[in-house]
């Protein structure tokens, strides 16, 4: 994989003010998901802004694709064509009268054709769950969907790049829950993301991999794993241990577990309890995991599957799926970390059925996969219809056996 | 309902007439207000006071509450403006005469025919801006003033302004709230103290917010396209035949009662 941005000894200081970068370098991967980390005042913001050429850097260089940016208008579009920026306050990113002519601004201004504008935009909002809200004033909306709005506004362009300022400052716990969930769909489908963020819990579920900033260097670039277990990095960048991993090291030095891996989520956190705590389990023959793909099966036919199922836990990754079971009134007991709450409920022996949109069914296929290789233990996924297709066989190793 | 909720955007969005075609709307309520202006008696306009505010409660469902709010501040206006109008010397005969302070004043029956004559066609005119200001969007008199060709720059502008407007209502609200917690508005001079505050800290933020908002706009490559025409719906034969004949029904009205007077 190449370098697709690339920060080479950025400096960078706002009128009359002391430097606020000094000497930031690091490169993102192409189709990576990358949290910029820090405290408050470290300088996320306007790095963030260096990536579309909003600043220019007093030193130093920002390459795209191996190029280095150039600041004059004509490459500037080329840049912010590629490089999408949605920022932290959705108000100052909204600004057109009706959705609609918001999201349509970028390609308005591309030159695109009023009937590929058309397209792009229904397609755009489509995809964050907006459709049939074209006519509504921005002004109206809650605040998680003027995210989505602006969101659908920056897509609508087709970026390759997607930068997100702080994307889940202003939303409640279940609407930022949602957005992660909406970033991971755009990644599934080729997006490379960069969020700047200073939840740590977030950053250390999400990304793959963390740039730890503060006074305007870089301190550390590395995976979760690494930035979050050194108690040294965590504090002298005023952020603290996501609380997964504070357990874990607790457990750790009573030697209740033993030091492997270390652990993500709650899912690895309690499988690697389970390993080591000596007791023999008792056996229970593990739940299944059932997945609908919304996107091709009819609202209809999943009533009917639900209804001819009971006992299954429900869940619902994105807004599409969302939607759909409240307006098929499904009760949904997991609307966030759905596919490991899906593996939990499986290790106890309860069945769970999973509403995905279409790009997130292979997602499951492979998170369960590479559970089951790592526990050793054995969780069946089935798709629940021919229309939710399993990946092609050769794209996945053995899969555990079915009912 | 907050005020930012409650406002007139939030009628015109939300109405029961919204989806109508907003070249018939623009008609129907223009074309109110010219007959009212253009009646030489008080009756059409007075018809048109009735039944447009009938159209506007009933059809377009619009809180009667909030009808009146609205209307009663022109119409106090009005009334006012219509006194002076009654003691100015009119001709025929003098229906009231008596004296303030050595003043003497005399109401005739011209003063008080133009009088009435100018109540309603202000109360009238009022209803027609109030029916158009309630049941159509902003935003499709932007694509209405596009079709017309108005110079892309003004049809920008407005555009800009009227999002502004909300960014403003929105800063105005937070800052007098965090005014009014800390006694902010107490006594007389602690309240014109804040609220030069608050006007000050207003234009601060409007201009920050500008700056952020040609960030946003660059960042999505802004090549000086704002307007995009929405689209409309095309009107429907009974909607304009209904129209049609409403105006059409006005207009028999201001002839026919053309020489109608209240006072001979």
């Amino acid at each position: 994989m190449t370098n697709l941005l690339e920060f080479d000894n950025i400096h960078y200081a706002y009128p009359s003010c002391p430097e606020s970068l000094s000497g930031v370098t690091f490169s993102i991967k192409k189709g990576a998901k990358v949290a910029l980390v820090g405290p408050n005042g470290a300088g996320k913001t306007t790095l963030m802004l260096m990536c579309n050429g909003v600043l220019e850097p007093s030193k130093g260089r920002v390459l795209l694709d191996g190029e280095p940016l150039r600041y004059d208008s004509r490459s500037l579009r080329e840049v912010r064509k590629k490089v999408g920026m949605v920022f932290q306050n959705s108000d100052t990113q909204l600004f057109a009268p009706t959705v609609y002519q918001d999201v349509a601004f970028g390609p308005l201004n591309l030159g695109m054709e009023p009937d590929e504008i058309e397209k792009v935009v229904s397609r755009a909002l489509l995809e964050v769950g907006l459709a049939g809200f074209e006519k509504r004033p921005p002004h109206q909306l809650s605040g998680g969907e003027k995210k989505r709005a602006a969101i659908a506004g920056t897509l609508a362009m087709d970026p390759e790049v997607l930068v997100f300022d702080e994307p889940t400052s202003s939303l409640d716990p279940a609407g930022a829950a949602d957005l992660m969930e909406l970033l991971d769909e755009l990644h599934a489908k080729g997006a490379t993301i960069i969020i700047s963020t200073h939840d740590v819990e977030l950053a250390y579920l999400w990304a793959d991999q963390i740039i730890l900033v503060n006074k305007g260097t870089v301190i550390h670039a590395g995976t979760p794993e690494e930035v979050f277990t050194d108690p040294a990095l965590v504090t002298s960048s005023n952020l603290r241990m996501p609380a997964v991993l504070e357990v874990y090291t607790e457990l750790v030095s009573r030697q209740m577990v033993e030091k492997t891996q270390s652990p993500k989520s709650v899912l690895q956190l309690v499988s690697s309890l389970e390993q080591s705590s000596g007791k023999p389990k008792a056996y229970r023959a593990p739940g299944t995991i059932t997945v609908c793909n919304v996107d091709t099966t009819g609202a209809e036919e999943i009533k009917a599957w639900v209804a001819d199922n009971p006992g299954h836990k429900h869940g619902a990754m994105g807004t599409r799926a969302k939607d759909l079971a409240e307006r098929e009134s499904i009760a949904l007991d997991f609307t966030y970390g759905v596919i490991d709450k899906g593996i939990l409920r499986a290790l106890v022996g309860e069945c769970s059925v999973l509403l995905t949109p279409a790009s997130m069914v292979p997602h499951v296929f492979r998170r369960v996969e590479t559970y089951c290789r790592e526990s050793g233990n054995s969780i069946a996924v089935v798709p629940m219809n021919t229309k939710t297709q399993s990946p092609a066989p050769g794209a996945m190793t053995k899969r555990g056996p079915t009912e | 309902m907050s005020f930012m909720e409650e406002n007139l955007d939030y009628y015109a969005q939300s109405n029961a007439l919204r989806d109508v075609n907003c070249y018939l709307k623009l008609a129907l309520g223009l074309g109110a207000i010219f007959i009212c202006i253009a009646s030489p008696a008080p009756l059409a306009p007075l018809f048109i006071v009735i039944t447009l505010s009938a159209i506007t409660l009933v059809v377009a469902k619009i809180p009667v509450r909030v009808y009146v709010e609205l209307l009663h501040i022109p119409v106090i206006f009005a009334f006012f403006s219509v006194i002076v109008i009654l003691f100015l010397s009119g001709s025929g005969d003098t229906i009231l005469t008596f004296t303030v302070a050595n003043v003497p004043l005399t109401i005739t029956t011209g003063s008080a025919n133009l009088a009435s004559l100018v109540l309603v066609r202000t109360f009238g005119g009022m209803c027609g801006l109030f029916f158009i200001a309630l049941t159509t969007p902003m935003i499709e008199i932007f694509s209405v003033m596009h079709k017309l060709h108005f110079p892309p720059v003004m049809v920008d502008l407005s555009m800009l302004i009227y999002h502004f407007i909300f960014v403003f209502i929105a800063e105005t609200i937070a800052i007098h709230n965090a005014q009014t917690i800390r006694h902010g508005y107490t006594s007389l001079k602690r309240s014109i103290n804040s609220m030069a505050m608050l006007g000050a800290m207003l234009f601060i933020r409007g201009w920050k917010e500008a700056e952020d908002l040609i960030i946003a706009m660059d960042s999505r490559c802004y090549d000086g396209k704002l307007a995009l025409p929405g689209q409309q719906n095309p009107p429907k034969p009974a909607a304009i035949a209904s129209i049609a004949v409403y105006l059409g029904l006005c207009i028999a009205v201001a002839i026919m009662t053309s020489t109608i007077v209240p006072f001979r």
